[in-house]
Formats: C-alpha cells, structure tokens, sequence
C-alpha cells in the first residue's frame, strides 16, 4: 500500500465545512491517504465475483431441474390416481348394470303389481 | 547479422503467427457461434428435446335412467401393453411363468417365441392387462419388459343398446353406432408438450423453449336414449321373435313431440365389449337407420293423411270396395276378400284396404290416377314426410331410402298405386317413426336424435333443444281425426290388448318380400311390422312405438303384422303408460 502526505498552509480562518476555528499564524497539516487495489487484485476480484456468480446460476438451475423431477413425479401420481378412479366408476357402474340389478336375489323376489291406479285431480 | 536484431525478427514473426492464429480462432468461433447461432441452437434443442402427445380422454357416454337420472352406458379405463425387447431379457423361462401367472388370458398367443427372437427389439407379450396386473408386474422388475398404457373403452352395461353405441377399434376409432357418428366430439383432441428431457426422458421444466398445449378431452354425451325402456323393449323384442320363431326384429320408440328417440333396439345384438367375438357383422348395424325396406301398410296413414289434409277425402268418405282395383295392366288386391261392398276411411285402416289406399290417390287427381296425383303425393312423402332423405340422426350408416319420383319412367301409376301402401318404395324406420311422430303431434316435424345434450365438467347437463325441422306438414286438425281413426281402428281390430283409459292408436304393415331366386315377390314370407303410439287423448301423445320382424314364421306371411309385430307393440305400449306415468281419462 502506499499513501503520501499533503501539507497545505492556510492563511485565512476557514468557513462552512471546516467547524474547527484556527488560531492567528497557526500552521495546519492534514494528511490524506489514498489507498487502491492494484490490477492483479482487481483481476482475482472480478474472478471470484464470477465464480460465485456462476454457482449461484448453476445452483438455480439445478433446482429447477429437481423441480422438473417432481412435477414429473406428482403428474405421474396424479395420473395413477385419475386411473384408479376410473377403474373404481367402471367397477360401480357394472356393479350397478340392469342385467345384475334384475338377476339380484332382491330383484327376483318382487312381484309385478297388477294394476296402476291414479289420484284423480 | 545482428543476433539482437536476428532475435527480435523471430519474436515478431511469432507474434504474428499467433496473433493470425488467434484471429482465426476469433474469426471461426463468430462465426459459429453468432453467425450460425440459429443452426447449432435447433441442433442442440433437437438432442436435448422430445416431443410427447398428450393423449385426450375420450367422451363417456350416458344413458337416461328415469327422471333426471343418467347411467353409464360406455366408460374409459386404464389398460396396459406389455411388451419386451428381447436382447435385454435375462431368464425367458422366468419371464414366461411370470406373465403367464400374472396376465393369465390377456398373454398373445405363442409370446413365448417373441422373447427368445433376440434379433427383435419388440415383441408384444400381452394386450389390455388391468392396473392391478400392471403393479404387479412392474413389482415383479423383468428385466427387458415394459408397458404401455393405454385407455380401453369399456362398456358396463354389457350389449344393452349395442348398435346405437357401436364400438371403439384398437386403434381408437369409433366403428358403427354414435361411437362412430360422434367420433370427432368424443375423441378430444391430443395435446402436445415439447419440452428438454434428460437421458431417461424425463422432461424437464428448464429452457424457455419448452411447449404445451393441454389435451381437450372428448365431450361426454347423454343419450335420449332411458336406459329402463331401452333394457324393456330389448326384452320385449326377444320374447315377441322367441314367439314366432324369427330371429331378426327392431324397436324404435320416440317421444313424438321432441323427436328424441327413448329406445332402439334390434335383434341379433352383439357385446361391444367383446366385437371381436361376432362372427355375423350385419349385428353391428343399428337396422333402424340402415336398414330400408318396404314399409308396407303403415305407409297408409300417410297417404290418408295427405288425402284428408288436400281435402280429396274426409274420414266420413267411402268407397266401392270391389277387392281389387285395375291399374294400367296390374290388378292390385286386397289380402282381405270378405269385407267388399262401401266402406269409410276408417275402415280403411281397420281391414288394411289397398283398394282404399289407391281411392285415395285417385282422389288426389280429382278421381284418376294422374300426373297430378302423384305430383301431390310425391310431395307429401318427401317434402312433408321427408321420405327419401337421411334424418340426420347421430347414427353411423343411416341411409336415405329410395323414393321413384313421378317424372321418371319408372315413377309412373302402377309404382304410385302401390306406394300408397308401402311397397315401390323404401324406407328406415327412423324416417317412418319420424315422420309418423309429426302426423299425430300436430303437424311439427322433429329432427330425430338421440342425444339428449351434454354433461359439463361439474357434473351437470347442458339439454339440446328440440331442433324443428318442418312445422305444419298437415293441419293439427286434420292430425287429430287421423288419430281418432287410427284410434278407432285399432279398437276395432285388435281387441283387448290395451289398458283400458287410454288413447292407443296404430296401423300393421306387412310388406311382401322378394323371392331371390325368382325375382318377384312371395306369398311365403313378409316383414311384420307396427306403427303406433299411445297417450290419454288424440291430442297428447306420450310415445310412438315402431315394431319390425323380418323373419316370423307364421301360419299366413301376409298376417306378420299382426301376428308378429302387433303382439310386441301392446306389451310395450302397456308398459310404456306405467312407466311414464300416464294417467288415464
């Protein structure tokens, strides 16, 4: 690092910024350091910034494959449970078919009445 | 020579170099990379995406079960392929057992073969296995074997009103029936997603690229068709064709003031579920629509009322009933020779007088058999009747009949003189029960149809109107005292079959046949058939019934009307009225 120092002689009390009130004939000094990053530094720091930059990108990316996997995986259960379902409305409308319903043991022991009679109005 | 200056002629020459090989790299890589950006970027996306179909659930199909009720008539469920590629099967003996344990029935013939051909990569082991099969085959991990779903149409109410269903192929399609006729509204629309997959294929939610186009699933309809009436008249039909030893009859029965059609059934039948077991494709056809004949007697309430509503006859008119009339060079008879001497319209129908039918058309041309009479009667039949043309019903097949127009030379008096009674000319019975409906509601014609509207994804339905195809095709007051002669008539011919309190009315037909092997027609076998309908009034019918046999094996061919069709149509009818809550008057 370097610095360097700055020797400035005020003649004139300063005013505004400056809240320190100098005294008649005083010499004032103020040193000013200036500090920087060479260009090998800066180099390294770009670099890293990249790295990271670029992990970030690939972690993201990663996670929206795994979400790919489980939408894929959720479809697929959602699917077998739609085709479950079916089966199931299948397997209740068969049970529910007029041919079973009229060969049932209920049905078979009914009789058919002989005559339909109407309320009149 | 100057080793310094030697020393930084090579150093410069090597900087050149590399940098024209680095302008090269440069120049390449923008090249490839900016310019050809476009080429290599579909290059890439190429490899990296698949394309899968996303396949459209078919539309189920239901049918009427009472009241607001509806009852699957043809559902969807999973089914599966399995197939193998035999260079990755380990053990073909395991392989075997295990489908054969698991698959049982649904195993291809001689798959055994399939495995052990290691120069095929597929081989299909078994067909249609169920989702529990499919567990436990895939719990089983054979190596080499995979399936494929795939949606099976399924059909729980067994061959209840197979032909107006049909069938769907393994290929997806619908064969015959509504299956076939709506094919477009109930096989959707397969869907598309493009997307980047990895090595397994599975696809992936990354890249902007990726497409999907969600699959339209196929309507699901609800049929006109009551499930309960449908399962009675079937039952009905066989009892009645058991009777007269005939094995080949249809049922139609419509609700004559919405031209929904309640029930159509025909005799033989098949299993849409098992198609591929029927042997006699003729069963697939739904006869009603495909099917035209000559219709025979029935077609005389037609003429009549095309007589009454020209007002060449009143129901009051009578005629000299000789037996037979002269036309041109043909002498038309009556079957009945012991009812000669004056008789009225209504008697017309109730001794079923062909002589009576062709009066009437000599009415219509002012007392001859004319240009003019058949103009009119022409008229009446396809423009009123809509003879002659498809009804447009949501039926695969449905032909158009044929009716001679009067023009030609075959159109001339001797064809016209009998088609006043059913024969010259042909029609499906949807037609006759369409047109037959529209002559006793009053005058409205209906399109007939058997769908009834549509169900939303909510469960609930969307009721198609009753879509009017011609008003006024005769007078409703001249609709009325046809339906008291056909009343009358009835009650007067066929005695004691009807519940007492109601309005039933009809008309037999019996339709001679033509002998293959001579060409004419024979006394030896007739289509029966019965047009009619029932309610509490001449002005409110609930249904019409149309009965056809084709084969009846009774005593005289020329009662299969009444012998045959007419016993079908009371038990029926008497049904009907408790079924559908008619009240007597």
């Amino acid at each position: 690092m370097s610095s360097s120092t700055t020797l400035t002689l005020n003649m004139q009390p300063t005013t505004g910024r400056t809240a320190q009130t100098w005294r008649r004939n005083q010499n004032t000094v103020r040193h000013q350091l200036t500090s920087g990053l060479g260009p090998i530094s800066h180099t390294v720091l770009i670099a890293v910034m990249l790295c990271i930059l670029g992990l970030i990108y690939l972690t993201q990316i990663t996670k929206t494959s795994t979400y790919g996997y489980q939408i894929n995986d959720l479809k697929n259960q959602q699917t077998k449970l739609a085709d479950q379902k079916r089966d199931l409305e299948v397997e209740s409308a068969r049970l529910q078919a007029l041919e079973r319903v009229k060969n049932s043991d209920v049905a078979k022991a009914m009789t058919t009445p002989t005559e339909t009679d109407y309320a009149q109005n | 020579m100057n080793l310094s200056l030697l020393r930084q002629s090579r150093s410069r020459t090597l900087i050149i170099f590399m940098c024209i090989i680095g302008a090269i790299f440069v120049i390449r890589l923008f090249y490839l990379q900016v310019v050809q950006y476009g080429y290599y970027n579909n290059e890439a996306l190429k490899e990296h995406t698949s394309k899968f179909t996303l396949p459209a659930q078919r539309g189920e199909i239901y049918a009427k079960d009472g009241g607001g009720a509806v009852a699957p008539l043809a559902l969807n469920e999973a089914s599966y392929t399995v197939y193998a590629d035999p260079r990755y099967v380990t053990d073909i003996n395991k392989t075997a057992d295990t489908l054969r344990r698991i698959a049982g029935g649904n195993v291809v013939d001689n798959f055994e073969a399939g495995l052990g051909n290691k120069s095929s990569q597929y081989t299909v082991l078994a067909r249609q296995i169920s989702q529990k099969q499919a567990d436990l085959l895939s719990a089983a991990q054979l190596p080499g074997v995979g399936m494929q779903e795939q949606d099976k149409r399924v059909y729980p109410e067994g061959s209840l009103a197979a032909q107006v269903l049909g069938y769907v192929n393994n290929d997806g399609q619908g064969q015959y029936g509504i299956e076939q006729a709506l094919n477009s509204d109930l096989a959707g629309k397969s869907g598309l997603l493009k997307a980047v997959t990895d090595v397994r294929g599975i696809p992936l939610s990354v890249g902007g690229n990726n497409v999907q186009e969600p699959a339209q699933d196929g309507k699901n309809i609800v049929l006109s068709i009551d499930r309960n009436i449908q399962s009675y008249i079937e039952q009905a039909l066989k009892d009645g064709l058991d009777k007269v030893h005939a094995k080949h009859g249809s049922v139609v029965v419509m609700d004559p003031n919405t031209g929904k059609v309640m029930g159509m059934a025909n005799l033989p039948t098949f299993d849409p579920d098992k198609y591929y077991e029927q042997s006699d494709y003729s069963a697939f056809q739904n006869a009603v629509v495909t099917d035209p004949y000559e219709s025979g007697s029935v077609v005389k309430t037609f003429t009549m009322a095309a007589g009454l509503n020209e007002g060449a006859v009143k129901p009051d008119s009578t005629y000299n009933n000789t037996g037979t009339v002269k036309i041109g060079d043909a002498t038309i008879r009556n079957v009945l020779q012991t009812v000669n001497g004056t008789r009225s319209m209504m008697e017309v129908f109730e001794y079923s007088l062909n002589t009576g039918a062709v009066f009437v058309l000599q009415q219509l041309g002012g007392g001859n058999i004319n240009a003019q009479a058949r103009e009119k009667l022409f008229g009446y039949f396809t423009d009123h009747y809509m003879f002659g043309k498809k009804t447009g019903i949501e039926q695969a097949g449905e032909q158009a009949g044929d009716i001679i127009p009067p023009d030609q030379a075959e159109g001339n008096d001797v064809r016209y003189a009998n088609m006043t009674f059913g024969q010259g000319m042909s029609n499906t019975m949807i037609q006759i029960t369409s047109a037959f409906s529209a002559m006793i509601n009053g005058g409205t014609y209906y399109k007939p149809t058997v769908v009834d509207g549509y169900e939303n994804s909510d469960g609930t339905e969307t009721t198609k109107a009753a879509q009017i195809e011609k008003s006024d095709i005769i007078r409703p007051g001249i609709s009325h005292e046809l339906n008291d002669m056909m009343h009358t008539a009835r009650a007067l011919s066929i005695r004691g079959q009807d519940k007492a309190g109601y309005f039933v009315a009809g008309k037999t037909g019996t339709a001679q046949v033509i002998d293959p092997k001579t060409g004419a027609y024979t006394d030896k076998n007739a289509v029966g058939s019965y047009l009619g309908f029932g309610g509490n009034s001449n002005t409110a019918p609930r249904y019409v019934i149309m009965v056809r046999v084709t084969d009846a094996q009774v005593s005289d061919a020329a009662t299969a009307g009444n012998a045959a069709a007419a016993p079908i149509f009371a038990n029926i009818s008497n049904w009907l009225l408790d079924y559908l809550h008619v009240q007597p008057k």
